[in-house]
């Protein structure tokens, strides 16, 4: 990457943040200002403005890893490792997070911490299958064999997803039904201010994982970087 | 398709003549699983709970877990004497090593369920011969599955630094879904109810376990490369 780049890179990313901050301070007026308070579950409710997005956010970030994963198995370019190696540890952050969110949530309403049932059921399994595959990064020696077993591993991890769906959901089931997206159409089951502050907090989600997208790509190419200025280095001298 | 074939049975044929040689692998399955059985009936009590409501999870746990300690070996084996660059280098198509390793551990791991199946029935005092035919459906659809991608993952495990740790940690949260399967299909079949009844499960585990072998059909060819 040439310096000229990397200052282009700089400029984006600096939009991007200012656009982020923004869209966050939205979000934020909105779930605590703007937002009235849920009739029967009350003030904890609110904690579903960070839940949803937080979710929606990690299942994208592992449908990157997919797409990367098979883009990098086909074309075998460094940059798609890349790419799924940032957006599988942006999703494993954002899956605890909703693993942390969940039980706050539940304990008030549910009356228990955790219960098993199908939807925090799938998401710890996949919480699990992602960190499995940054173990297997962190197992393997940089390279091209590290780059193929993650892809791999993203693909066959990503596939699961709805087989695990459905058979934890056969096995039992207690989460409140989808309220956004319903057989009625979308957004029947929610006051419209609810759903507005939903939709502002998930744009503010969505931009904040394409900054942290940018942040550690870029950091990934440097590293890829440093690591050819030294092995030039050892043999010019 | 001849070729592809007797390609294959080479490598079965392969495994098995060292095992009979050797007879390492299928005696530590057959002895674990039976460790795993009688610990878990330990750690239950089986005058309170009722034995055809545990009995599935534990013999199929006996299962996985000793199925992993064949999987392990599966390709380690190969690893010990450089045998696996050999296989590579066969001018031989990786998908045929790939279903070779899969019958292989498939079969492995078929021999020893038929031989813990009459101890757990004298365990469990729980009756299989009655409704033995769906049982055996199930369990060689859970096993099929179990092995379609236990033989992808443990190909690649097999070139990491800790391979025993990494392949049940990258096996057992995608098995999940046959595993859910397979314990509700055997407790429905030694309950006597009909299979009929569990259609949804039956189509669950068969479609992870084509979905499966053909990933693996796909991908065999990036990790056999060295």
């Amino acid at each position: 990457m040439s310096s000229d780049e990397i200052e282009e890179n700089e400029e984006e990313g600096n939009i991007l943040v200012w656009l982020t901050g923004l869209v966050f301070l939205a979000a934020m007026i909105a779930i605590f200002i703007y937002v009235p308070t849920e009739k029967t579950e009350g003030v904890v409710q609110r904690i579903m403005y960070f839940h949803i997005p937080c979710a929606w956010l990690s299942f994208f970030a592992f449908f990157v890893v997919f797409i990367c994963s098979i883009l990098f198995l086909w074309k075998k370019d460094r940059e798609w490792d890349i790419y799924s190696h940032a957006s599988a540890e942006i999703g494993v952050i954002f899956c605890s997070l909703v693993l942390i969110t969940g039980p706050i949530w539940a304990k008030p309403i549910w009356g228990a911490w955790w219960v098993w049932d199908a939807r925090l059921t799938s998401t710890l399994i996949l919480w699990l299958i992602y960190v499995s595959y940054l173990m297997l990064r962190a197992q393997s020696d940089a390279g091209s064999m590290r780059a193929r077993y993650a892809a791999v591993l993203g693909i066959v991890g990503f596939l699961d997803i709805p087989l695990i769906h459905f058979s934890v959901l056969w096995w039992r089931a207690f989460h409140p039904q989808p309220k956004v997206i319903t057989s009625e159409g979308i957004g029947k089951g929610m006051d419209p201010t609810m759903l507005a502050t939903l939709g502002i907090s998930l744009c503010a989600f969505t931009l904040l994982y394409f900054l942290l997208m940018g942040v550690r790509v870029r950091q990934e190419k440097l590293k890829d970087e440093i690591d050819r200025l030294k092995r030039e280095k050892i043999y010019s001298s | 398709m001849n070729l592809f074939l007797s390609q294959i049975s080479a490598i079965v044929w392969k495994d098995f003549v060292t095992e009979l040689k050797t007879r390492e692998l299928l005696s530590a399955m057959f002895i674990f699983a039976l460790l795993v059985i009688l610990i878990f009936i330990f750690s239950v009590n089986l005058s309170v709970v009722k034995a055809n409501e545990v009995g599935p999870g534990i013999l199929w746990v006996a299962f996985l877990f000793s199925g992993t300690i064949g999987l392990n070996r599966s390709f380690m084996l190969e690893k010990e004497n450089g045998c696996l660059m050999g296989l590579i280098l066969v001018p031989a198509d990786r998908t045929a090593i790939y279903f070779g390793k899969l019958i292989s551990n498939f079969v492995f791991l078929s021999i020893m369920e038929l031989f813990i199946l009459p101890l757990f029935m004298i365990f469990f005092n729980i009756d299989l011969l009655a409704h033995l035919l769906p049982l055996l459906l199930v369990i060689f659809l859970g096993t099929l599955g179990f092995c379609a991608l236990g033989t992808l993952l443990s190909s690649l495990a097999s070139n990491l630094k800790t391979r025993e740790i990494m392949l049940p940690i990258l096996l057992y949260p995608l098995l999940v879904p046959i595993v859910i399967g397979v314990v509700r299909m055997t407790g429905q079949v030694l309950a006597g109810e009909p299979l009929s009844e569990m259609m949804n499960w039956i189509g669950l585990t068969a479609s992870f376990d084509i979905i499966y072998i053909g990933v693996s059909i796909m991908t065999i060819d990036h990790i056999l490369e060295e």
